[in-house]
């Protein structure tokens, strides 16, 4: 019913129309950048580094960086989808439209969601040729990508709902996000850290999506991937809840 | 639409900011069908709280809103369908070009897609606006992004058509033709609150006009109802009195 509900699906297209028309800044620059993170750290440190877990260094990194992408690229779009909107009060058509708060949270979690996907799978294609890597469950790379595109775009909504001033939106992509993905053992494994750092490791959401693809797509993981589906499953459902109660409460919507 | 329902009921709306203001304090309205009913008042009067919160952009304190006997927050879905809104600020998606503007209104209110094309056709002839229909807004003048927004709120043919300042800023010539098409929409049943704070305007145009001040009604009636209880000329007059007295001016 949410979902066949035409105001909702005009939202949800809006949001694909949005990113699509202007697909020269929003999908071509991270494919871009993930391009030159395989150069750099594939290889040219690949060069040394040789191996982990016996795969080859830029073969190992692939499915990191192109996670690494769908999480940035799926946050950044809803979060400034719902600022810009905002800023520019046309979000008060969608906000007087008889569609409920669950459903606008939903189109601009979905639209990220969409958007991460396609840029995680673009890097994917792109890498793919230089590596040869085929991908060994591509189901469950599909659902953990998916999950993990629609967390961090829920995420991207709430924070978009809820920022008052541009510098909350980029704090979010450059303070938090950003760091984090660094941090997630894209470009090692955690095996590689101290304790304390491996522990610490634990904590961050973007590790789990991060060597659940991996997993998926080498059958190489620091963890058992199929818990890390469930914990993935429970940020999505927690960062949900966090973008629908931001769109209805947040300041500068509904006042 | 139903004889007798009112278009607009609103009973005892409160609402407060958080620094304390009270912007509605208990305002209890009604307008009949097919009535064009002004709203006047000083800046920071409360006009524009109120239509936010008959249209859901800020949430009351406390009080019930209807439209055509729809509960506003319960049924929301079928009260919002009926209610058309042209905002004083210009809050067009620069993403969109004008069609697309229409089209996805359109969408937002459940209107199916051939229909909404056929709307989009009509109303960007009737604004004059159809060789810019593939232009984004955006890159449109002021005046043009005004019957936009004007067009827009008419997409998916509402039963109560908000208009909060429709002419702020356009143009004399503008400002008749808006006045015309608005006059031909009553004419043809479609129940119309304005706000404006050109009251000749407001004279020209409402059949009834409620003075708010304070976030009260300080006073409502027809025209000549208001000009002779406190024998006015004009509504002008009436507002000078209404406000000057509440104002201690």
């Amino acid at each position: 019913m949410i979902l066949a509900d035409r105001p909702f699906r005009t939202l949800l297209s809006r949001e694909i129309l949005r990113f699509t028309r202007v697909w020269v800044q929003s999908l071509i620059p991270p494919l871009l950048t993930s391009v030159l993170y395989l150069v750099v750290f594939g290889v040219a440190l690949g060069a040394r580094i040789k191996q982990i877990e016996g795969i080859p260094y830029l073969e190992y990194i692939l499915p990191g960086v192109a996670l690494m992408n769908l999480v940035t690229g799926s946050q950044m779009n809803s979060s400034w989808s719902v600022f810009d909107a905002k800023r520019e009060r046309y979000i008060d058509e969608v906000l007087i439209a008889p569609m409920s708060d669950l459903q606008i949270a939903l189109a601009y979690s979905l639209g990220g969601t969409l958007r991460g996907v396609l840029m995680g799978a673009g890097v994917l294609l792109v890498g793919a040729p230089f590596v040869g890597i085929g991908v060994a469950h591509p189901g469950l790379l599909l659902l953990i990508g998916a999950l993990s595109a629609f967390t961090f775009s829920a995420l991207g909504t709430m924070a978009g709902a809820m920022a008052t001033r541009i510098e909350h939106i980029s704090f979010l992509t450059s303070v938090i996000i950003q760091p984090l993905a660094f941090l997630g053992g894209v470009f090692y494994s955690v095996e590689m850290l101290p304790v304390a750092l491996r522990i610490a490791t634990l904590f961050n959401p973007i590790f789990h999506t991060v060597d659940a693809a991996r997993y998926a797509t080498l059958e190489v993981s620091d963890l058992n991937p199929y818990p890390t589906i469930a914990v993935v499953f429970l940020l999505a459902v927690l960062a949900f809840c966090g973008a629908w109660w931001a769109i209805s409460r947040g300041p500068n919507l509904r006042y | 639409m139903t004889n007798g329902t009112p278009a607009l009921k609103l009973e005892k709306l409160k609402k407060s900011y958080s620094t304390g203001v009270l912007a509605l304090d208990s305002v209890s309205l009604e307008v009949g069908a097919g009535r064009f009913f002004g709203l006047l008042g000083p800046n920071g009067a409360g006009k524009t709280t109120l239509i936010n919160s008959i249209v859901s952009l800020a949430r009351p304190d406390s009080g019930n809103v209807e439209i055509f006997g729809r509960d506003a927050y319960r049924e929301f879905r079928e009260a919002r369908r009926m209610i058309g809104v042209s905002p004083q600020e210009i809050n067009l998606d620069k993403f969109l070009t004008v069609e697309e503007t229409m089209l996805y209104h359109a969408g937002y209110y459940g209107v199916p897609k051939e229909k909404a094309r056929k709307r989009t056709g009509e109303l960007l002839e009737r604004f004059a606006l159809t060789d810019k229909r593939k232009q984004r807004v955006n890159t449109l003048s002021g005046g043009m992004k005004r019957r936009v927004l004007f067009a827009r709120a008419l997409m998916h043919d509402p039963k109560v058509l908000f208009l909060d300042e429709p002419t702020a800023g356009v143009d004399v010539e503008l400002r008749y033709k808006l006045w015309g098409y608005i006059r031909e929409l009553n004419h043809a049943g479609l129940t119309i609150l304005l706000t404006t704070h050109y009251l000749e305007e407001a004279e020209a145009l409402c059949e009834e006009i409620a003075l708010i001040n304070g976030g009260r009604i300080a006073a409502q009636g027809t025209n000549a109802e208001l000009k002779e209880r406190y024998g006015a000329a004009s509504i002008e007059e009436v507002y000078l009195k209404v406000v000057g007295r509440d104002t201690g001016g």
